[in-house]
């Protein structure tokens, strides 16, 4: 690689882990346990209760999950406003498509945006499954010392940590 | 709009800044971090809980936390782990780093964030079908490892050692030490 005097910054693992527990901590005493995959669900609802009210209605999960003017929905479109701002500041390199994705499976774009789509949809469905996700079940729930998120949070490392190394083979590893 | 919403836009752009600047909302570093080439996010991600869980026990003890335990069932929790899992390993994505990957400006994050929502419409919808099916049956009940130890601060020393080690044996076992700057 020939890219040596635009190596990304980014913060060390440590401090970043005490700015964001203490971020999880300010959420614990004004809301309560934060999660994310939520407010997929309350976007969803809020979009389809324009259209199709009755349904959303009859819908129990959509019942048992706030609409788009809810903490939830707030929370992941600040995510979104706070990835933007970091990265309008910083100096980490965006790409579409990851470089170990291009090294493997070149540089479509069709094919990593449906394959991102994939991964969406199924990672969506299994926190639903679930009731949470990497943070709403595994960080929220260890946190709280839910057996629920520890269970989940072995899994979702373990297995990814496979699929990643059936996904890649030995790409980047001669680097 | 109540207060509720102005509490959760400041804590998600905090968290959004925060998971961008240690890399997490990028698929390239969440990848080398599944193949063991790249120790940051995953170090980051356990010292996060440390951390929080030892704040929470402040909360409590100050009496303002809000606490919500999901419930544990061993078949639809363990099936949606290793579904996750999958789902993870092969895009890089989380749903909250999908988040602020798309306000990063990343394009396939935007996809994420379209299929996420498909899923979970598709979940929703067969919400009546999955629950009684996979859930229910196999629910064993909000349990805590403070069920296990007898008190909450015990089980707060135990989680911290666990993760600790969790911790030390990523930092080892792991490859990369510097950050995943490319030498």
């Amino acid at each position: 690689m020939d890219k040596k005097n635009t190596s990304p910054i980014y913060w060390p693992w440590l401090p970043a882990a005490f700015a964001l527990a203490g971020i999880i901590v300010f959420i614990f005493a004004t809301f309560g346990p934060p999660a994310s995959s939520s407010g997929f669900v309350s976007l969803i609802k809020g979009a389809v209760q324009t259209v199709a009210p009755g349904y959303v209605e009859n819908n129990p999960h959509y019942a048992t999950m706030p609409d788009t003017g809810s903490w939830l929905f707030a929370f992941v479109l600040g995510m979104a406003i706070g990835g933007f701002a970091a990265g309008r500041t910083g100096r980490i390199q965006v790409r579409d498509i990851p470089e170990i994705w291009e090294k493997r499976f070149g540089n479509s774009r069709i094919k990593r945006f449906a394959a991102t789509f994939a991964g969406g949809f199924i990672i969506l469905f299994a926190s639903r499954l679930a009731g949470g996700c990497t943070l709403g079940l595994f960080i929220s729930g260890s946190t709280q010392l839910a057996v629920s998120g520890l269970y989940f949070g072995v899994l979702i490392f373990a297995v990814a940590m496979v699929t990643a190394h059936l996904v890649y083979g030995n790409t980047g590893k001669e680097e | 709009m109540g207060s509720e919403i102005w509490l959760g836009l400041l804590s998600g752009i905090a968290f959004g800044f925060v998971i961008q600047r240690v890399g997490a909302s990028n698929a390239d570093k969440m990848a080398r971090a599944h193949l063991m080439m790249e120790s940051d996010i995953p170090k980051f991600m356990l010292m996060a809980v440390i951390l929080s869980a030892v704040g929470l026990l402040g909360l409590e003890a100050a009496g303002v936390a809000n606490t919500r335990v999901l419930p544990t069932s061993l078949v639809a929790t363990g099936v949606a782990g290793i579904l996750f899992g999958i789902g993870w390993g092969f895009c890089g994505y989380c749903p909250g780093t999908t988040w602020a990957a798309v306000g990063e400006g990343r394009l396939d994050a935007v996809f994420a964030l379209i299929g996420g929502l498909a899923g979970a419409a598709f979940f929703a919808h067969l919400h009546e079908f999955f629950i009684p099916l996979l859930y229910d049956p196999f629910n064993v009940g909000q349990i805590t490892l403070a069920d296990w130890t007898g008190s909450r601060p015990a089980a707060v020393v135990l989680l911290v050692f666990i993760f600790g080690l969790c911790i030390g044996a990523i930092h080892f076992l792991w490859k990369g030490k510097n950050g995943g700057q490319t030498p």
